[in-house]
């Protein structure tokens, strides 16, 4: 059977998109709704991902509390990323977050007893044995599939990651439509008159990072469980410009871009895989991963000119002064 | 009468330059008092020190008997004083009324937890704040632009709804910096009857910037005018417009 026509290959794509909408919604509550250049964020996706196998692994908790710790300990990366440096200008606080997730990433690289290093989440448990934090979340995902009565696994995942999703997305779109979110919009839009007006510009740039963050650290609890294996070569900074490639293609500014961003993205990238004709083929297989990356660069290049304001995004804000 | 706002001996210096060198000068509440000198006087740094938005390098400005010279912008504001800018700064992508929502005070909508917990209580501040801002915009004369998007307004109107949106903040000074640079003459009069009659009806004090001198000689009380940093002198506009030492700084010595 054509991979084009594997119902598991395209839930795999699904998958993926719905854990690209998690982390690029925190992004989208960061840079779209607070107005923070955040270039960091695959980093609190680690901290989430490492936090929870760690502690399943390491000290033995269940995952249904090794889960949200790991999504507590993004958040709380968040705040302590931001407490001295979100009183930076804009451009320098978006250098120091790169920074910062690089430094997660060589973290986890280098402190082995910590991480498993280089070998990734294999080693994270005694030498010899080969560890494994999934065990909870594949019986969870088997039982939630009998229930369904779902033949698949990848089918299952992406009800689970999509549900998840949505919720999310609903949750975020709620709080940014009360007063807190059209004060979030005010700093975004100008900081000197937010604090102008009484507002705590530095409280609530903190509370938006952390936030974003959190959701960053939910993508990287679905990510670890989707491929039941993680080393720190999985949270490259190519992982943050995906989210923001997708924040572009769907929108600033409007949480619902978002997974229509994602989905564009994903199968975007995905399709691409099958440019298995001239002149593609002219191209050695192996570099020609490479050519979506191009694709999707030249489709955001003619989006910018094109549709400045995303796919979904609102051309009228975009061009007020 | 007592002051509302005591200055004094306030410094701020950027590297070797001074900008506001030593200025002492107190405003008087219920006042009008207008704050006038040649370019470079230092007017703007000192409004930005009375703001918060700048810390003095030395000396003490006390609002209200509260010293506000080492309080954050957004502190200063809540205390009560409040500012605008010269080019208004409003919120160009929000409709006009949520620009006046904005600035209403105590919200508990506005905290994360606050809307999440107590949905109720920002949903009944919200209704009371909703009325008061077109009570307020209706003031101005800005009603039918209400859903509007700020950005759309002309300048005038973006003064208009500036001051709109320092009325919903209920303060107790105003510091207004040029209400009339780029404002149409014909929305001038209207924007100084607003002014006028604020001051009148809800006893605010305003301290304004402005180098439209036939406005400040119309509304001031009193003026206080700046040199190379300093105040030169303080006193009504007829003192003001005879002193020699004003019409040198302003003219130059040499005139």
């Amino acid at each position: 059977m054509s991979i084009l026509a594997s119902g598991g290959f395209w839930a795999f794509v699904g998958v993926v998109a719905g854990i690209y909408t998690i982390l690029s919604l925190g992004l989208q509550v960061q840079f779209g709704f607070a107005g923070l250049l955040n270039f960091g964020q695959v980093g609190f996706m680690a901290l989430g991902a490492y936090t929870m196998a760690i502690l399943v692994v390491k000290e033995g908790w269940s995952m249904w509390l090794a889960a949200p710790l790991g999504v507590a300990a993004a958040a709380v990366g968040g705040l302590l990323l931001g407490l001295p440096t979100l009183r930076l200008r804009a451009d320098y606080f978006a250098i120091v977050t790169i920074a910062f997730s690089e430094i997660i990433r060589y973290v986890a690289t280098n402190e082995t007893s910590l991480t498993g290093g280089t070998q990734g989440t294999i080693a994270l448990g005694p030498t010899g044995t080969a560890s494994q934090y999934n065990g909870q979340w594949a019986a969870f995902q088997t039982h939630l599939q009998h229930s369904l009565g779902f033949s698949s696994a990848d089918a299952t995942m992406l009800v689970i990651v999509w549900t998840v999703g949505v919720v999310l997305l609903t949750l975020v779109w709620v709080a940014l439509r009360t007063p807190w979110g059209r004060v979030l919009r005010a700093v975004r839009d100008d900081e000197d008159a937010a604090a102008s007006l009484g507002k705590n510009v530095f409280a609530y740039k903190l509370q938006a990072l952390a936030l974003g963050a959190a959701l960053a650290g939910v993508a990287g609890l679905f990510y670890a469980w989707e491929f039941s294996f993680f080393s720190p070569d999985d949270f490259e900074p190519l992982l943050t410009f995906f989210a923001w490639m997708i924040l572009l293609l769907g929108g600033l500014g409007r949480v619902w871009a978002v997974p229509v961003g994602a989905v564009v993205f994903g199968f975007i990238f995905a399709g691409t895989r099958f440019l298995n004709f001239a002149p593609f083929t002219w191209v050695a297989s192996d570099e020609r991963a490479y050519i979506r990356l191009i694709i999707i660069g030249l489709i955001i290049l003619v989006l910018v000119v094109l549709r400045p304001q995303g796919l979904l995004g609102n051309r009228r804000e975009m061009v007020l002064e | 009468m007592s002051p509302i706002l005591e200055v004094e001996d306030v410094v701020r210096t950027f590297g070797a330059v001074r900008a506001v060198d030593g200025a002492t000068f107190a405003v008087e509440e219920h006042s009008v008092t207008g704050l006038i000198g040649p370019n470079g006087a230092g007017k703007s740094t000192l409004f930005a020190t009375i703001a918060g938005s700048l810390k003095p390098t030395s000396g003490r400005i006390v609002f209200a008997g509260r010293r506000i010279d080492r309080t954050s912008a957004y502190r200063v504001a809540r205390a009560g004083v409040v500012r605008t800018y010269q080019a208004a700064r409003v919120l160009t992508r929000m409709s006009v009324l949520d620009n006046v929502l904005l600035a209403s005070k105590g919200h508990p909508g506005e905290r994360l937890l606050g809307a999440v917990l107590r949905p109720g209580a920002s949903r009944d501040h919200e209704r009371a704040a909703r009325a008061r801002a077109h009570e307020l915009l209706a003031l101005v004369g800005l009603e039918a632009h209400a859903q509007a998007y700020a950005g759309t307004l002309s300048g005038g109107q973006r003064k208009l709804l500036d001051l709109a949106r320092v009325l919903m903040l209920e303060p107790s000074l105003v510091l207004l910096d040029e209400p009339m640079a780029g404002v149409a003459p014909a929305l001038r009069v209207e924007l100084l009857e607003h002014i006028l009659a604020v001051r009148r009806d809800r006893g605010i004090t305003f301290l304004v910037v402005e180098h439209d001198l036939d406005f400040v000689m119309q509304a001031a009380d009193r003026v206080v005018v700046m040199n190379e940093g300093r105040v030169l002198t303080v006193g009504t506009p007829a003192e003001v417009r005879t002193n020699e030492q004003v019409v040198d700084a302003y003219l130059g010595t040499a005139h």
